[in-house]
């Protein structure tokens, strides 16, 4: 390169420049600035007067920090196509190396920053400032006001302290030069190599004198290296970053390799992948750092001029933030080693609450990042039921069940894999949305829910769209998860209810099982009810549902839905040698798919013991109220038995009263406890359950209501654990009131007989027949009461009677006693309900007066 | 087998609160006046075919009988708005149309005497019925045809179909205007006999207090017969929705009435309803809760039948048994408060001898019939203060037969007549003062002994007196009375049998039939 020609070059160059700011500055004063004006000229001298002092920055020339820096603020302003382009225009200018090439490329970019960020700072003063560096000038030329050039000034300065060397001063140089001396000696190594390797290290490698020990973990300084102790710590310190580094690059890496393997998941990728961002912006500063480091440590004069070098102090202020990250990121690395999917989010979520506005900051970036699969997850889960979860990272676990049971054991919360910002009560709304879609899909056979989770993509993507559904933003999560719950969840209902009518079928079995349907239930009792006598052994369960078909024809239960009808069957349950039809009949109410998530199993079990329990009951009353057709008054006509010797006469009226007194007393308990099932445990637990029919919101409140009901149900009418001594003594009473029965039965029988054969007999002797009734019974032994004339028939009377009576009265004994035994327990009953029983029971305070205890 | 109820509706004042009866049920069951159901009405979960059945037409035809001796009542009826509503072979009315001229004896003999043709219907309609559950009888118990020809039938049916229930709405007379009926005593205590003997159920509709209900409650300051009836049929249709509507308990008529007459004897039913309205009448009563009804029910000035009781005897009467029948919209809970509320209040006096409390039936209301009230119920109760309603019906007849006053018209028939052997021996006597000392005379006098110990040997056997159907009636009601007095008492269970006295009288008498305890 010619001498001459450069110094030929570089006025014009000057001169160019100068004309440029000018015109840029002036271009509405002067459209075309003149180089022969004052004004240039005076310019011109400047520079030229700025140029040739000494002047330095204090900032180290370090090229490609300056370009960084230019850069960053192009960015930061927004202006990001320019910084493109300006790096894009740096990376030109600086591979230029060779003939014709800037020597001091540094240079020339920090003046041109300096020149932009002055023109910056002077944007708003008068058009007349030509070069902000200039405003002296502008003084000197009068042109401003004062204040105007002075602010121009300080603002001139601010762009650094401008040092002016001295060099008059050669002994403290040459102390300097000692004192150098003296360092060197002391230190085996210079600084310098000392910052490369600390640099070195803080990238993973071993320096010449840092390495990696094992033992140690970490970088240390090897001890045969001599140097302060005051370095030796430094390194120390410093060395610790790259004891993280390796850390985290460790992890990245391992994770990295196992990529497709099922234990790093997509969280596990996305939390690597946040890393290395952070990491790129590590290296980047790194790169800065190393090129600095290139640059001598000045000795203490020389640091006055040049500022771009590398002290390990200086080192330990560029890496302070580098550290809290590092150490940030080496800590989560470590708990999120053997962590996954959403626990492992929730372990980052942790270390998010901080109050350090950085890490803050830098928690909730990574967090982002780190959560995205899982937001996905959720989306595609609320949104679609999908469950896209090929590494089971997600909080929800699927696993095959029967169809019947999908909704109670189909989805599960994974506790472990649920992430701490997201709430247990959340998650399970999250968790019953998707089921909710699943449930319709495979059970109801259901499209139309996609057009309700199309709704709610559009309605709530558009503000996912405006960036809200993202780690951080749990109101959008929130609300996305609402929406789409309530109307998948009203879907739901509206199928659950309209499709399948479920209020419908609950009805049906409350008229069926329930024995609700009054009507229907006689009919069943009577015509089954021959049958049920029998051995359980030898009925045939075709021949009951027959039985069945007939009662439901012969009802009010015939105008019902046939598809409810259908559902409806007789069901024979296990049996023992010696059980009677009664202790095994049963009706059953197919529910099918998709009520049968809501009538379990287990649920139609309850069912059938309240059937069970209820049907004996009411075979109980219907045998109660066959008895009282036996007493009817114009059964014992009277007019046949003026004719008895009075003592057997009243002995017949007293056993008649006994019978009667005992009937009513039987019949008030029997229908008294009917009565308390159909008030106090049936309608009110069905209006109960209606009502909260009406308010649920989802299928969750739909089986919490139904089984609510149906625990009410079981509880009150004694089936519950609780009662059950109370229940097994009423099983023992209805025992006792069947015998009754078959007991007043003969009674009457037997007098009818009597009745008739006192009318035979009168007929015989007196040859008159007054009595109207016709002689219809021709059994055997009517001959041998005949015979045996009226005497022996008073005697046989009188010994039936007496027989009878007594049976009577052991009957009313001990049922008094089981009676007392019953109501006696019923006041402390812990069931609140009970005490309406007791209240029902003894509602005119007979039993209080009888037992005042 | 829809447990069907034959409905036999006697004598002029039966077959009009009959008629009466089906216009509200058919309003209920949303059948037209010609049988056909409305097309509103298809959808009910109601039972028609209790009360009816349907012919080859579709048709809703009732299961009635429409019976009477005289045609006027009853051609009204095939000249009215429904005369297509009734089948017509079920009409049945006597050749001569005369009536039974308010005579018992009348009624009971021409019943006799039509027996095949009423039990020919009779059996036609129970054939044609699955399960028959038994019959309702409609009459009045003062008249002719509905009290004598109804006690024919009551017999009747007793012997025929002994194990069918027979329930009864009785209407009886009202006592507090004069009546033109004199021996209208003389036809309720006939009459009363046989609901005692032969019916399982008495539903007692007492005119003095429709009437009084009418003028007191309902603001009537004459009630027509048409407005106490539509009383009448307002009771009859409620006391029934409970078959018609089939619920959990009280589905048929049997489960119905056995735990309302724990006693079999004491089966006489009082009935109360709230609120009342008669055609479109403005609301006397705005508010209907569960209580408010079933207290209102409780209350003496509701009950639709009059006490004569004085006060110490009305302190005394206690209820052996009550089921309230609500009607309309009620929360379950709404029941066990009012319960509660009653026994607080201690508004009801239960019998001592044994346990008894207020039933309660919920039924459905017909959606057919609109009512201005949400809820309202019927009480049908058997309260022991009834007794002075029959107590009030003997004293008439003491009265009455004291004086031997009308017995001739009685006389007239066969069951009264002085007897047969009786009538030859006055003509024998008649003939030995006409023929003395011939030999007409000794053959007289020969068949006047034989007559005689004929006589004398029926007397033996108590049947000669004609009178005895009296005094056996007499003696029955008496002990209906008692048995009831017997309920107010704690000692209930031993009456009767510790009582010799009690026992002697009905040993000893004549007519002897007294078992009242059976």
């Amino acid at each position: 390169m010619d001498d001459e020609e450069d110094h030929q070059k570089l006025p014009d160059l000057v001169k160019e420049l100068i004309l440029r700011l000018i015109s840029q500055n002036n271009n509405n004063t002067i459209d075309s600035p003149n180089p022969n004006s004052s004004h240039f000229q005076s310019s011109l001298r400047y520079a030229h007067r700025i140029l040739s002092s000494r002047l330095t920055p204090s900032v180290s020339p370090d090229a490609a920090a300056i370009a960084d820096s230019v850069k960053r603020r192009l960015a930061t302003q927004g202006r990001s196509s320019d910084a493109l382009s300006f790096a894009d225009l740096y990376t030109k200018f600086a591979s230029k190396t060779g003939p014709g090439s800037v020597n001091n490329k540094w240079a020339v970019v920090y003046l041109l920053k300096i020149i932009s960020e002055d023109r910056k700072n002077t944007k708003n003063l008068d058009t007349s400032v030509l070069l902000p560096n200039l405003g002296l000038s502008d003084a000197q030329l009068g042109k401003g006001s004062g204040s105007r050039v002075s602010r121009g000034v300080e603002k001139g300065w601010n762009n650094g302290i401008l040092l002016v060397a001295k060099d008059s001063e050669n002994r403290r140089e040459i102390a300097f030069r000692e004192f150098v001396n003296l360092v060197k000696e002391e230190n085996e190594v210079s600084e310098e190599v000392l910052v490369r390797d600390v640099i070195y290290a803080c990238q993973g490698v071993d320096g010449s004198y840092v390495k990696f020990e094992n033992d140690n973990v970490g970088y240390v300084l090897s001890d045969f290296v001599k140097v302060p102790r005051a370095t030796r710590t430094m390194v120390h310190k410093l060395c610790e970053l790259g004891w993280l580094f390796k850390k985290v690059t460790g992890f990245i890496s391992r994770s990295m390799d196992r990529f497709s393997a099922e234990d790093v998941g997509t969280v596990g990728q996305a939390f690597c992948s946040a890393l290395q961002d952070e990491l790129t912006e590590y290296y980047k500063l790194l790169a800065v750092l190393e090129a600095q480091s290139s640059n001598p440590i000045p000795l203490v004069s020389e640091s006055a001029s040049s500022g771009n070098y590398l002290s390990l102090r200086r080192l330990s202020v560029w890496l302070a933030e580098p550290m809290v990250k590092m150490r940030l990121m080496a800590d989560l690395v470590e708990k999120c080693r053997v962590l996954r999917g959403g626990a492992m989010a929730g372990a980052i979520h942790l270390h998010a609450q901080h109050g350090d506005p950085l890490v803050h900051e830098f928690m909730r970036r990574l967090l982002q990042r780190v959560c995205s699969p899982l937001f996905e997850m959720v989306k595609r889960w609320v949104l679609e039921g999908e469950l896209e979860d090929i590494f089971a990272e997600f909080f929800i676990v699927g696993q095959p069940v029967k169809v019947e049971s999908l909704w109670r054991e189909g989805y599960r919360l994974h506790d472990a894999m649920l992430p701490s910002f997201i709430s247990p009560s959340l998650a399970q709304r999250i968790l019953r949305t998707g089921k909710s879609i699943n449930f319709l899909r495979v059970c109801c056979e259901d499209r139309g829910w996609s057009d309700a989770a199309a709704e709610i993509a559009t309605d709530i993507g558009a503000t996912a769209r405006r960036g809200g559904f993202r780690y951080g933003e749990t109101d959008t999560l929130e609300s996305l998860v609402d929406e789409a719950a309530k109307r998948i969840d009203k879907h739901l209902l509206d199928v659950i209810y309209k499709r399948y009518k479920f209020k419908e079928h609950c009805l049906a079995i409350k008229r069926y099982l329930l024995l609700g349907q009054g009507d229907f239930v006689q009919y069943l009792m009577d015509i089954v009810g021959p049958e049920l006598s029998e051995p359980a052994n030898t009925i045939s369960s075709f021949k009951l549902s027959g039985l069945l078909e007939t009662a439901i024809r012969a009802s009010n239960a015939q105008y019902d839905d046939h598809d409810i009808l259908d559902r409806l069957r007789v069901k024979m349950m296990p049996h023992e040698s010696g059980d009677r039809g009664w202790d095994v009949f049963s009706l059953e109410y197919d529910a099918r798919v998709p009520l049968d998530t809501v009538f379990t199993e287990s649920v139609m079990t309850r069912y059938l013991r309240i059937f069970n329990f209820l049907w004996k009951l009411r075979r109980v009353e219907h045998a109660l109220i066959g008895a009282w057709k036996t007493m009817k008054p114009n059964c014992i006509t009277s007019n046949s038995f003026t004719r008895l010797q009075h003592a057997v006469k009243m002995q017949l009226v007293s056993t008649l009263r006994r019978c009667q007194v005992l009937w009513v007393e039987i019949n008030h308990f029997i229908s008294n406890l009917q009565y308390y099932i159909m008030f106090e445990v049936l309608e009110v637990s069905w209006s109960n359950f209606l009502s909260e029919i009406d308010v649920a919101k989802d299928l969750d409140d739909l089986l919490a209501a139904h089984e609510k009901y149906l625990h009410s149900i079981v509880e009150k009418s004694l089936l519950g654990e609780l009662s059950q001594s109370l229940y097994k003594s009423l099983l023992v009473i209805f025992d006792l009131i069947l015998r009754f029965r078959s007991n007043a039965d003969r009674l009457y029988e037997g007098i009818h007989e009597l009745q008739t054969r006192i009318s035979e007999s009168s007929v015989s002797s007196r040859n008159q027949s007054k009595s109207r009734k016709q002689l219809v019974d021709k059994s055997v032994d009517q001959g041998s009461w005949i015979a045996d004339g009226r005497k022996a028939l008073t005697q046989r009377a009188g010994e039936f009677l007496r027989s009878m009576g007594q049976d009577l009265d052991a009957i009313a004994k001990e049922y008094s006693s089981l009676e007392e035994e019953f109501i006696s327990q019923l006041p402390v009953q812990q069931h609140v309900d009970l005490k309406f029983l007791f209240f029902r029971l003894d509602f005119n305070e007979f039993y209080r007066r009888v037992s005042p205890n | 087998m829809p447990r069907e109820i034959i409905t036999l509706q006697v004598g002029q004042c039966g077959n009009q609160i009959g008629m009466e009866f089906w216009k509200q049920l058919c309003l209920e069951h949303g059948i037209s006046k010609e049988g056909i159901l409305e097309d509103f009405a298809t959808q009910g979960g109601d039972r028609k075919d209790v009360f009816f059945y349907q012919a080859d037409d579709q048709h809703y035809i009732p299961r009635a009988l429409l019976i009477d001796l005289e045609p006027r009542v009853i051609n009204g009826i095939q000249n009215g708005e429904y005369r297509n509503l009734y089948n017509h072979e079920n009409i049945f009315l006597s050749d001569h149309g005369g009536g039974a001229g308010n005579n018992w004896a009348s009624g009971y003999h021409q019943g006799k005497n039509v027996e095949e043709d009423i039990m020919d219907m009779i059996d036609r309609e129970a054939d044609g019925s699955d399960s028959l559950e038994g019959f309702v009888l409609c009459h009045s118990i003062a008249g002719g045809t509905g009290s004598g020809m109804g006690s024919y039938l009551l017999e009747t049916l007793n012997d025929r179909y002994s194990k069918k229930l027979v329930q009864t709405y009785s209407v009886f007379p009202n006592q507090m205007e004069t009546s033109d009926v004199v021996v209208q005593p003389y036809n309720s205590l006939l009459t009363l006999k046989r609901l005692t003997l032969n019916a399982d159920c008495v539903v007692v509709l007492d005119n003095t207090a429709l009437n009084r209900i009418a003028v007191e409650r309902l603001h009537l300051s004459n009630p027509t017969f048409a407005q106490t009836n539509s009383l009448v049929s307002t009771v009859m249709s409620a006391s029934t929705t409970t078959l018609r509507y089939p619920g959990y308990m009280n589905n048929d008529l049997v489960g119905l009435l056995a735990s309302l007459i724990p006693t079999p004897r004491c089966h006489f039913l009082m009935t109360g309803y709230t609120p009342l309205t008669v055609e479109r009448q403005a609301n006397l009563i705005r508010k209907t809760t569960v209580l408010d009804v079933m207290r209102r029910l409780l209350q003496a000035k509701n009950v639709m039948v009059s006490s004569y009781a004085r006060t110490k005897d009305a302190s005394q009467a206690k209820y052996i048994s009550i089921l309230n029948i609500i009607q309309g919209e009620v929360d379950p809970t709404q029941v066990h408060e009012s319960l509660q509320r009653i026994r607080e209040r201690k508004l009801v006096n239960f019998i001592d001898w044994g346990p008894a409390s207020i039933q309660v039936a919920l039924s459905r209301k017909s959606p057919y019939v609109q009512t201005a009230h949400r809820v309202s119920g019927l009480m049908l109760a058997s309260h022991t203060s009834i007794r002075h309603l029959f107590s009030r019906c003997l004293s008439q007849y003491e009265k009455l037969r004291k004086k031997q006053a009308f017995l001739d018209n009685y006389r007239k028939f066969p069951m009264f007549a002085v007897c047969a052997p009786i009538s030859y021996a006055h003509s024998y006597i008649d003939l030995l003062n006409t023929t003395a000392a011939s030999v007409m005379y000794f053959v007289s006098l020969v068949h006047l002994y034989v007559v005689l110990t004929q006589v004398i040997s029926s007397i033996k056997n108590g049947q000669d007196n004609d009178l005895s159907e009296f005094d056996e009636s007499r003696d029955i009601i008496e002990s209906l009375v008692d048995e009831y007095k017997a309920c107010e008492s704690p000692d209930y269970i031993k009456w009767g049998m510790e009582d010799p006295n009690n026992m002697m009288t009905g040993e000893g008498s004549d007519s002897g039939s007294l078992d009242p305890k059976s």
